[in-house]
């Protein structure tokens, strides 16, 4: 499987990923980890008036998996509704991934964006 | 001697496999070993010719099966020259010992404004049961610290053993991060002439080393039946009248002498603390498993992984991206105060990252922080891989792991 899972369009993400940096005055600002792998994540987001995902950025360390999921992330969910990226779940995560299948201890890395998002949709409700 | 190494992979059924197409390079004893076919077929016999529940039928299945769970308990002492066997408790693993220790002796002696004393190597499970007996108890937990080198700074703890406030001391015989074996003995001297008790953590020792608990001066010992050849079961070993003067940890049956319906007296060390039905087959699997190490010799075993360790230390310095965790400035150190455990972290690449390449070619290591977070953090990583060593590595397990960490490098680079 792991070849398969260093193939290059993540390796492309994971060396020179997208979107990496941080938005100020962000709706979304949020920090998250896996505090057993050690993979950190800053997100932030913003929202256009539609209650969609115009823009998103992200910092962080971590797993060639979790950075490459990351910067694909930001492009992701750009257009999507708050709706729409809560109802998103491992398997959109490994399509967006161009169909990878994670092993079980890989998972979690793969989903630290995703969870991150979530997180700070939640949290920045009230604010937005 | 030098250990046959291609004799004692023989008795491994599990080398007989392959992991994705290769020969299987397994690097993780420190977290378990693999299990000789004497420990399966001692496990297997119990189970096809003689199990029946122990201490309790009166047929001659049930005295056969209490005989042999007898007979590992008294081998498990002689194992770590514990001068009575009844001061041996089998519970589930090193971490159910340790917390059998803070919750059983720990919530009678320590009281508010005492000072228990652990170290900075410590493995969570000789660290979190102590951090929080402090904080239920409102005592105060303080850390010995480890300097760049990987070693205790014995300098610490005279300071802190000298108000009489620390009644405990507890200390790893082996870093199971940077394979650094601690000066328990001096430890356990200094602690004990402070009016001190301590618990030490043979986790990782045990399975590597001869431990002597007379010789240590220990008052508890802990250590892990699976990380020595064995199946999942641990043992604590105490000094018989603290043992003693200590109320049950579990309560249930097999632990009792009288029940009455508003109290209840309890049976003799060790079947105290022994509540309910043992792991039976296991424990006799730990029996087996003792015999085995015995039979290679533990100076032996000792020797055997000081030498793949030099080795493999002298491997790893061919990567220059490579970067062994507790060896300061990169002076080598003496063998005798290393064991058997590596870990390293590559420049630019997650451990997550290491472990699955490595997996690709076979090799099986850890990759995180190996249940020691406050280690790593003193190492200013949040996570490292580790190679651990055992009786069935060689310097071509070495070797492997080198070329497969180029590996790594080549396929992670830009």
């Amino acid at each position: 499987m792991s070849s398969d899972l260093y193939r290059e369009q993540l390796l492309d993400h994971y060396h020179n990923p997208d979107n990496f940096g941080v938005l100020e005055n962000a709706d979304v600002d949020i920090e998250m980890d896996n505090p057993t792998c050690g993979d950190m994540i800053h997100l932030t987001a913003r929202l256009d008036n539609a209650g969609r995902v115009s823009e998103v950025m992200f910092e962080g360390q971590g797993c060639v998996i979790s950075m490459a999921s990351a910067s694909m992330f930001t492009e992701h969910v750009k257009g999507k509704t708050i709706a729409e990226i809560t109802a998103m779940g491992l398997s959109d995560i490994e399509e967006m991934m161009g169909g990878v299948k994670l092993s079980m201890g890989r998972v979690k890395c793969a989903l630290l964006p995703l969870n991150a998002m979530k997180q700070g949709l939640k949290e920045s409700k009230g604010a937005v | 001697m030098p250990l046959d190494v291609a004799a004692i992979r023989q008795e491994f059924p599990i080398f007989e496999r392959k992991i994705n197409g290769k020969r299987l390079v397994f690097l993780d004893s420190a977290a378990s070993s693999q299990k000789p076919r004497a420990v399966i077929g001692a496990m297997m016999h119990t189970y096809m010719h003689s199990y029946a529940n122990v201490h309790r039928g009166l047929y001659s299945l049930a005295e056969e099966a209490t005989a042999a769970y007898e007979d590992a308990r008294a081998k498990i002492a002689r194992f770590i020259n514990a001068p009575d066997p009844a001061e041996i408790i089998n519970v589930r693993n090193a971490t159910e010992g340790l917390n059998l220790v803070a919750y059983s002796w720990g919530e009678t002696h320590i009281r508010a404004g005492d000072r228990i004393v652990i170290t900075e190597l410590e493995h969570h499970a000789n660290l979190v049961p102590w951090q929080q007996l402090a904080h239920r108890k409102g005592a105060e937990l303080a850390y010995i610290p480890v300097n760049d080198a990987g070693e205790l700074e014995l300098d610490a703890l005279p300071p802190l053993l000298a108000d009489g406030r620390t009644k405990v001391v507890a200390c790893s015989l082996m870093s199971n991060v940077l394979g650094a074996l601690p000066p328990a003995r001096q430890v356990a001297e200094m602690a004990h002439a402070a009016g001190a008790l301590v618990v030490m953590d043979g986790a990782q020792a045990v399975p590597h080393q001869p431990v002597d608990v007379q010789a240590l001066g220990a008052d508890f010992l802990a250590f892990s039946g699976h990380k020595m050849c064995g199946p999942g079961v641990g043992i604590l070993w105490g000094r018989y009248e603290l043992l003693e003067a200590m109320p049950p940890f579990l309560y249930g049956g097999d632990m009792i002498r009288t029940v009455k319906r508003d109290y209840a007296k309890w049976n003799d060390v060790p079947y105290k603390f022994e509540a309910g039905t043992p792991a039976i087959a296991e424990v006799i699997g730990l029996g087996a498993a003792v015999d085995f190490l015995n039979a290679i010799g533990m100076e032996a075993v000792h020797a055997h992984e000081q030498e793949i360790v030099a080795y493999a230390l002298a491997r790893l310095a061919e990567l220059p991206t490579v970067h062994v965790l507790g060896y300061g400035n990169g002076e080598p150190r003496a063998p005798q105060e290393r064991s058997g455990v590596i870990a390293f972290s590559m420049e630019g690449i997650h451990p997550h990252d290491v472990a699955a390449i490595l997996d690709t070619e076979g090799v099986c290591v850890r990759a995180g922080h190996h249940c020691a977070q406050p280690l790593h953090e003193r190492f200013g990583v949040p996570a490292s891989t580790r190679a651990s060593f055992y009786i069935y590595n060689d310097r071509d397990d070495v070797d492997v792991l080198v070329g497969a960490l180029d590996k790594v490098v080549k396929t992670l680079k830009r």
